[in-house]
């Protein structure tokens, strides 16, 4: 799964490339290697790792390749393109890497999930489990029911990933972040990253940069009533376990 | 990332179930058949909250099973490109290191020297879907992620 993932893996420039490739390793001539394989992009398996590229790119991929002093051939390389093998190899050059470098910091948050769904912030998910799981404690006598394991996977990690103590308070603090334009996924990942400076905000969520002139202040204030908030949970956690140690 | 969501699903009931224990059956069935399960819309229901409704039963032609129609509210995790996520690695190889988050695994290409068990913060910057299993890829290169702790600070 890994090596056919790790084709997949590649940055989305070099997707069309791939594409190519995979065509002439069938054995069949790439007379139609100029059209990608849209069969193999389209695949459920590889769905959403690499993303069709209109032909600008392609071309544009030989291009860059010709301009990059690699190796001898470049023009040759521009010439095959057309075959597809030498494309892969050109593909792979400078411009190809720094584009996804470039562009992975630029990932935004994309989220589609149906309307009716809200979303959760892990603090509210470890209490909501909590609550569950004390339920099933009683219930698990009965030796038919067993939870599930991504369950127990899923509450490990929101207890683990939760750095208040009260989703209440977080929520108090967050929530009057939505008047200047910061929308329900964005506060999700404020309060499950618990991010210490505004900085880090931005680099995080970059989709806030945008209204950066009108957000910045109320998130400085969120993060320091945030910071007070954790500081709290590890004062508890301390006298808890100092009670451990008269 | 977690989402309270109500879904819906049409569950059959054998006949011998129906009594005055009817409404209990049917939800212990739903759990059963739910509860872990991963699609490709809404990710992993990791627990389900509540039944809203169930609806009317039919009975299907030529079984005697009864279909009924359940809606009902559970607890989702779907990781979405563009996310951070803190991780533990279980896995490292040449190609980079396998970590997990909750119940979905990420692969991230990586030529740091990581130890098995370290945390780290990480952004997911590809989905793939299965029928039953969410995969993803992601990437410790950008500012503010990496490593959180190493398998020995951890205690």
């Amino acid at each position: 799964m890994a090596d056919r993932g790790s084709k997949g893996f590649s940055a989305a420039s070099k997707g069309k490339a791939i594409a190519s490739k995979r065509g002439s390793l069938n054995g069949r001539p790439n007379s139609s290697a100029n059209i990608p394989h849209i069969n193999v992009l389209s695949d459920s398996d590889s769905d959403g790792f690499v993303e069709e590229l209109p032909r600008v790119n392609y071309k544009s991929n030989g291009k860059a390749a010709s301009e990059s002093l690699k190796s001898g051939g470049r023009a040759s390389s521009k010439r095959e393109a057309g075959k597809g093998g030498n494309a892969y190899n050109a593909g792979k050059g400078r411009k190809g890497t720094t584009a996804s470098a470039k562009s992975d910091a630029e990932i935004k948050l994309d989220l589609d999930m149906p309307p009716n769904s809200t979303i959760l912030m892990n603090c509210e998910v470890a209490e909501l489990l909590q609550e569950i799981h004390e339920h099933m404690a009683i219930l698990s006598e009965d030796p038919k029911i067993k939870m599930p394991e991504s369950f127990d996977k899923a509450f490990q990690y929101a207890k683990e990933g939760n750095h208040f103590t009260t989703a209440q308070s977080v929520k108090q603090v967050l929530d009057p972040l939505r008047k200047y334009g910061v929308n329900d996924g964005e506060i999700c990942m404020i309060a499950n990253i618990g991010p210490e400076t505004i900085e880090e905000v931005y680099a995080l969520v970059p989709s806030l940069k945008v209204t950066r002139s009108l957000n910045e202040g109320p998130i400085m204030e969120a993060l320091t009533a945030l910071a007070d908030i954790k500081a709290a949970k590890s004062d508890l956690l301390n006298l808890s376990s100092e009670k451990y140690l008269i | 990332m977690f989402f309270h969501i109500v879904l819906e699903r049409n569950m059959q009931l054998h006949p011998r179930h129906f009594g005055p224990h009817l409404r209990d059956k049917l939800v212990s069935k739903l759990i059963k058949d739910v509860e872990g399960t991963c699609s490709g819309r809404h990710g992993f229901v990791v627990a389900i909250t509540g039944v809203e409704e169930i609806g009317k039963g039919l009975i299907r032609e030529g079984t005697g099973y009864v279909t009924f129609p359940v809606k009902y509210q559970c607890v989702v995790f779907r990781p979405f490109k563009g996310e951070i996520l803190e991780a533990v690695v279980t896995m490292v190889n040449k190609m980079g290191f396998f970590a997990e988050a909750g119940p979905v695994q990420i692969f991230v290409s990586n030529h740091v020297k990581i130890q098995k068990e370290s945390e780290v913060r990480l952004k997911v910057i590809g989905t793939r879907v299965d029928a039953t299993e969410i995969f993803c890829i992601g990437t410790i290169k950008d500012d503010f992620l990496g490593v959180i702790s190493d398998p020995g600070a951890a205690v």
